[in-house]
């Protein structure tokens, strides 16, 4: 054996394991290292084997932790070695060492390629795993038709061929470019008839790799997927040394599985009908058998058709077969087995409509949550949450609160947010939506953010009805001995505003809640003294009669906080106290709160946030996209809680909120609503703790203008802020409101971002989210739109009206006037195209949300590039109708300038996603692009379009460009809307580069009827 | 893709770390550590699943298995099935093997180079190669003659010495 022939690295090896401590290690390490070091110096006296070694070692005490960096160029320079060994050692600790951006990885480029295009084939394995593990852009560049060829050779060995398959794939991730050839596909697709297995599962890994990014090019490679699985699975077709405990390579059907994962369905009936053969066979004759290894292997391939079938959404018969399948999983003995369970069926509830099926495992599912293990209980934890609706609820609720208080550390924080947020959600009435958040904070203070108190008391403040509940709670927690000071903040914050309503019950007189909740104050932080000393001054308020006692009492307290280190709690001393004096005008200034504005969840848009940044687009995901049926909006995250039906959501009750009319009345009642203020905040000299913000800033100072106009100037800084208060609220009245409601994100950026995709979201606001879903098909599209209703209370008034440009026919079916608390409706949009324009129709959306009237004005996707479909042409194709159109109307050249400066693969990338489809190789000069497509419309039909693009490498913010079609008019739109995405930047449409010199496109009929309406919004997006 | 395969004893100590996705030397140790702390906390007889966003970051997954005094890890990410992982150390595991007769942790430490090229034979940037664990031992046995030969005598392979006198 050629290593522990190197006595020299044993011997060090052991060394280190005779060390006894970390700092010996060090020192030893240390010595060897600069043995090292000295021996590479002077390099002459150095053989071939004595660097093998040396680098060995070095590995070795990289591995341990130690920075190695004098020895990569050491590394680097055996790849270039003659001899096998040292060449070995070269290649393994660079892909080791060195990451795809070194700069020395250039140094070895040529030698590797000279491995590659050489004869040798050990020396091809050793440098394609070099180029396998850490090649980059620039080796995919130089040697991607290198490897292609190793890979297509017939002459190579498998072991050489399966490594240029996954090196491709490397190569393919760092430029998607290298399969940008004539003729890959059908390459591809001859590749999976190989026999050799190994050959074929690197094979199929480079399909997975190619189809989830574009599946659109390799269709020829479905019946392909489906015969290897019937080879595996049903002929059990394979060399005995590939199968893997009885099964036949399990990791190939895996992959051949998930392939057909990222194509939207299986259309050929034959292929179709032979799969689900193949399926069935797989779901039905997987049994649990005492070997684990052969468990495992059989349950790989079982899972990933489960998978498969959830995507081609078999018929229900299937599913409800899958579901059945994954209850038995969940209870079996073999733990791997519950937890892919309990995953899977985390993952089916996203895709498809299995609720109530998966409804009848619950009480197994929550017994999980009790399972030793806690991978399996954070599995339990996320399907109980994604399972959860109306109807399950208070079932489920419970049982995450009751498990809180055994759960570890580890999982409280989530499981308290988790239960927070269903119970918001689902909330069958809102006094047992208060009494969970309150076990909460009982039982996991300290798990429990600022977040959740706060959306509690939101809650409280804007329900008449739940208040004396609340305070009758907060005053019950109160008198326990020993609690958070969560607890303490938001009881005693309730009790200040509501503890009045109590009056008339035993011990809740004005002074035995002061007491009980001054007993409190010496054990908290300094961040809960200011509500404390808040709710005293609202108590104080609320007395009736007047208890001199116990005003005495309060002033004393109000006085020991004045001379306060912590600023906050001594201005809010020092100004309570000067009101105390104020007599009846302090029951003015102090007023009740108003009610806060419906707004987004905070909790909720943090568990959003948080499904967001797992990006990796995996083939589930992918499939939830594709699958418009109920998800909300698919770029939403909801659906990966669930996506509940739209009637259960629907079904949401919560009685005692706010109806619309009494909503009015309530504002009647209190002039300024709670968001007015809270936006003064910022302006506000009143420093006050970040994190609360968004609850205590307006507790301070509070009252009809005229009131607080009385307070003496000057008296404290508060009295300023006021004023401010009073100027901003004599701005905005309440008629004005529909100015407050902001967007959430950009408009423009969310309309680019449709011009390109087919679903996501149009618009959203506090109130009502707008997603579009579309389908194209020749000059006909079909869009739908999803109205949500985001909030508790219903949307009315909703009209919505399209303002369609000459060139789109469209018809908007019906939109109901109300949308229900919480449901969404959709509503289909048909589209024609009538003849090639530019502009862009307009959506005119309007509702009433509590008083307030909203109009918005929405672009809608429906854009040139929706009705031009990819297509691919040959030189042979290319040139002759290239010809054929000469000249003007037909033919369009233009010089344009101002061009957004991009690497020409970048631009390719851009015409291909607008279906400009980049024909390499037609234009003999490097720097020029040439692409086609066709052009649908009812006018010109099926249009064929060519586009020629030559940049100039010295400058690019210059081009020219050539276009032609067989329509005039098609060939000037096109040729503007080609430029309206090469000079602007499609991402900020408002600010286009001031170099921009083509003239803007003349404003057309749309455009002056969306400018008569809302010139500002609309004119500026349109350009 | 997978991520990472770390191989470390019952107290900690690495024995094999290839990461598939660069991360920096300090990165890699830091985490092997906080890998050590999560498996040498499970006990006997869960499942081989763990949950590793919090330390590898979104869309990773981890299985591992423990042997003697060995845990094998994999991180991977959706893209990969679960169990297929799983089955994969299963393979390098036979394959150490039978390269070793009879593995123990000794070997593992004395013949680094050889771990190497044996995860070099099943996995390859980050993707399955080969799962056939004969195979394996052919490509090995091949490669480790190719190290002998030339070792002691300087013996280029005639395919080479073809190539370089053209």
């Amino acid at each position: 054996m050629a290593l522990s022939g190197m006595r020299g690295l044993s011997m060090f090896i052991s060394d280190i394991r005779n060390c006894q401590n970390k700092e010996q290690e060090r020192l030893r390490v240390d010595k060897e290292l600069g043995n090292i070091r000295g021996k590479f110096k002077n390099e002459k006296g150095l053989s071939p084997y004595e660097k093998k070694k040396y680098v060995w070692k070095m590995l070795y005490v990289y591995m341990l932790g130690y920075d190695v960096d004098f020895g990569h160029m050491e590394a680097v320079s055996l790849i270039s070695a003659p001899k096998y060994p040292e060449k070995q050692v070269g290649y393994i600790a660079t892909s080791c060492l060195l990451n795809e951006n070194h700069d020395f990885l250039r140094l070895a480029i040529n030698a590797v390629r000279n491995d590659i295009i050489g004869r040798n084939e050990t020396f091809q394995c050793l440098a394609l795993t070099l180029v396998g593990n850490i090649g980059g852009r620039e080796f995919a560049e130089s040697l991607a038709p290198d490897v292609q060829r190793l890979l297509m050779s017939s002459g190579c060995r498998p072991l050489v061929r399966k490594k240029a398959a996954l090196c491709l794939l490397r190569l393919y991730r760092k430029n998607p470019d290298v399969v940008n050839i004539d003729g890959w596909p059908d390459r591809m697709a001859q590749l999976l008839d190989e026999r050799d297995l190994g050959v074929l599962t690197s094979a199929m890994s480079l399909l997975v790799a190619l189809v989830s990014n574009n599946h659109d090019a390799y269709w020829s490679c479905v019946p392909k997927c489906v015969k290897i699985l019937e080879r595996l699975a049903r002929n059990q077709d394979v060399p005995q040394d590939y199968t893997y405990y009885g099964i036949p390579s399990p990791w190939l059907q895996v992959k051949a599985m998930r392939a057909l994962q990222y194509f939207p369905t299986i259309e050929d009936p034959s292929s179709r009908r032979s799969l689900f053969e193949v399926l069935q066979r797989i779901l039905m004759g997987t049994d649990v058998v005492k070997n684990v290894n052969k468990n495992n292997a059989s349950h790989a391939v079982l899972f990933e058709a489960l998978a498969l079938v959830m995507h081609l959404d078999a018929e229900k018969e299937m599913m409800s077969q899958c579901v059945a399948l994954l209850g038995k999983f969940i209870a079996v003995r073999e733990p791997n087995i519950r937890y892919l369970g309990l995953e899977n069926m985390t993952r089916m509830l996203m895709v498809t409509d299995v609720h109530d099926i998966i409804k009848r495992h619950q009480a197994q599912i929550i017994t999980s949550l009790k399972d030793p293990d806690i991978s399996i209980r954070r599995r339990a934890l996320d399907l109980l949450y994604g399972m959860c609706d109306v109807s399950n609820a208070k079932d489920i609720v419970e049982e995450l609160l009751q498990y809180l208080s055994t759960a570890e550390f580890a999982m409280r924080e989530e499981l308290s947010l988790k239960a927070a947020i269903l119970a918001e959600k689902f909330a069958p009435d809102l006094s047992w939506y208060v009494d969970v958040i309150l076990q909460l904070i009982d039982k996991a203070g300290d798990f429990v953010s600022d977040d959740i108190w706060f959306r509690v008391v939101q809650f409280v403040t804007n329900n008449e009805d739940l208040q004396p509940y609340a305070a009758l709670k907060a005053r019950e927690y109160l008198e326990k001995p020993a609690i958070h000071e969560t607890m303490v903040k938001v009881s005693a914050y309730i009790l200040g505003e509501f503890g009045h309503l109590l009056a008339r019950r035993p011990g809740c007189s004005p002074r035995e809640l002061f007491s009980i909740i001054h007993e409190k104050l010496p054990a908290v932080s300094t961040s809960t003294i200011p509500i404390l000393l808040s709710s005293y001054a609202k108590i104080l308020m609320h007395m009736q009669p007047l208890d001199s006692e116990l005003q005495r009492q309060i002033s004393a307290v109000f006085r020991k906080y004045e001379s306060c280190i912590d600023a906050e709690i001594q201005q809010r001393a020092v100004e309570y106290l000067a009101l105390t004096v104020k007599g009846p005008a302090l029951a003015d200034i102090l007023a009740e709160m108003p009610k806060f504005p419906e707004r987004q969840s905070a909790l909720i848009k943090k568990a959003e946030d948080a499904e967001i940044d797992t990006a990796e687009q995996s083939a589930i995901k992918l499939r939830a996209a594709q699958q418009g049926s109920n998800a909300l909006v698919v770029a939403d995250p909801l659906p990966a809680n669930g996506t509940p039906p739209v009637g259960s959501l629907g079904l949401v009750k919560v009685p005692s909120m706010n109806t619309n009319t009494n909503y009015e009345a309530t504002q009647k009642a209190l002039p300024q609503p709670n968001g007015a203020l809270s936006e003064m905040d910022s302006q506000q000299a009143i420093p006050s703790p970040d994190l609360l913000g968004d609850l205590l800033g307006p507790l301070a100072i509070e009252g009809p203008p005229g009131d607080a106009a009385q307070s003496e100037p000057g008296s404290a800084s508060g009295a300023e802020a006021t004023s401010n208060v009073v100027d901003a609220l004599a701005l905005a009245p309440v008629e004005e409101q529909p100015n407050s409601v902001q967007p959430i994100g950009s408009i423009a950026e969310r309309f680019q971002n449709l011009c390109i995709k087919d679903s996501g979201v149009l618009y959203e606001d506090p109130y009502i989210q707008i997603g579009i879903k579309a389908e194209w098909r020749a000059h006909h599209g079909r869009m739908v739109l999803f109205l949500g209703n985001k909030n508790t209370a219903p949307l009315d008034s909703v009209r919505a009206l399209i303002l369609p440009p000459a060139n789109l026919k469209m018809e908007l079916s019906l939109v109901p006037e109300t949308i229900p608390p919480r449901a969404q409706v959709q509503c289909p949009l048909e589209v024609v195209n009538l003849c090639p324009s530019r502009d862009v129709a307009v959506l005119d959306f309007s509702y009433k949300f509590a008083a307030s009237m909203v109009n918005i004005k929405l672009r809608l996707p429906a854009v040139l590039n929706k009705f031009l479909q990819p297509l691919s042409l040959s030189a042979e194709e290319f040139f002759p109708s290239w010809r054929s159109l000469s000249g003007p109307p037909l033919k369009l050249q233009e010089v344009v300038r101002g061009v957004r400066p991009m690497p020409l693969i970048e631009m390719a990338n851009l015409f291909n996603t607008y279906h400009l489809i980049v024909c390499p190789g037609l234009d003999p000069n490097p720097n020029n692009l040439v692409a086609c497509t066709t052009f649908y419309s009812e006018s010109t039909r099926a249009m064929l379009c060519l586009i020629r693009v030559e940049t100039d490498p010295a400058d690019r913010t210059q081009l020219r460009m050539t276009i032609a079609s067989g329509d005039p008019t098609l060939t000037f739109e096109l040729k503007e809307f080609i430029k309206e995405q090469l000079v602007a930047i499609p991402a900020n449409p408002r600010a286009p580069p001031p170099s921009q010199a083509p003239a803007p496109p003349p404003a057309q009929a749309p455009t002056q009827v969306a400018a008569l309406t809302d010139p500002g919004a609309i004119l500026a997006g349109l350009l | 893709m997978i991520k990472a395969v770390i191989m470390m004893n019952t107290q900690g100590k690495p024995r094999l770390t290839k990461f598939y996705d660069f991360q920096p030397p300090e990165k890699q140790q830091e985490l092997v550590r906080t890998l050590y702390s999560v498996l040498c906390t499970r006990p006997e007889g869960v499942s081989n699943f763990v949950d590793v966003a919090s330390i590898f970051g979104p869309d990773s997954r981890l299985v591992y298995k423990h042997y003697a005094t060995l845990y094998f890890v994999f991180v991977y990410d959706s893209a990969e099935n679960e169990l297929a992982m799983l089955d994969l150390i299963q393979v390098f595991v036979e394959t150490l093997d039978k390269c070793f007769k009879n593995v123990c942790e000794l070997d593992i430490v004395f013949n680094y180079g050889k771990l190497h090229t044996i995860i070099d034979e099943i996995i390859f940037g980050g993707q399955v190669l080969e799962t056939n664990s004969a195979e394996i031992m052919r490509a090995v046995e091949e490669i480790s003659r190719l190290e002998a030969a030339s070792s002691t005598i300087s013996l280029v392979p005639k395919s080479v010495s073809n190539w370089r006198s053209r």
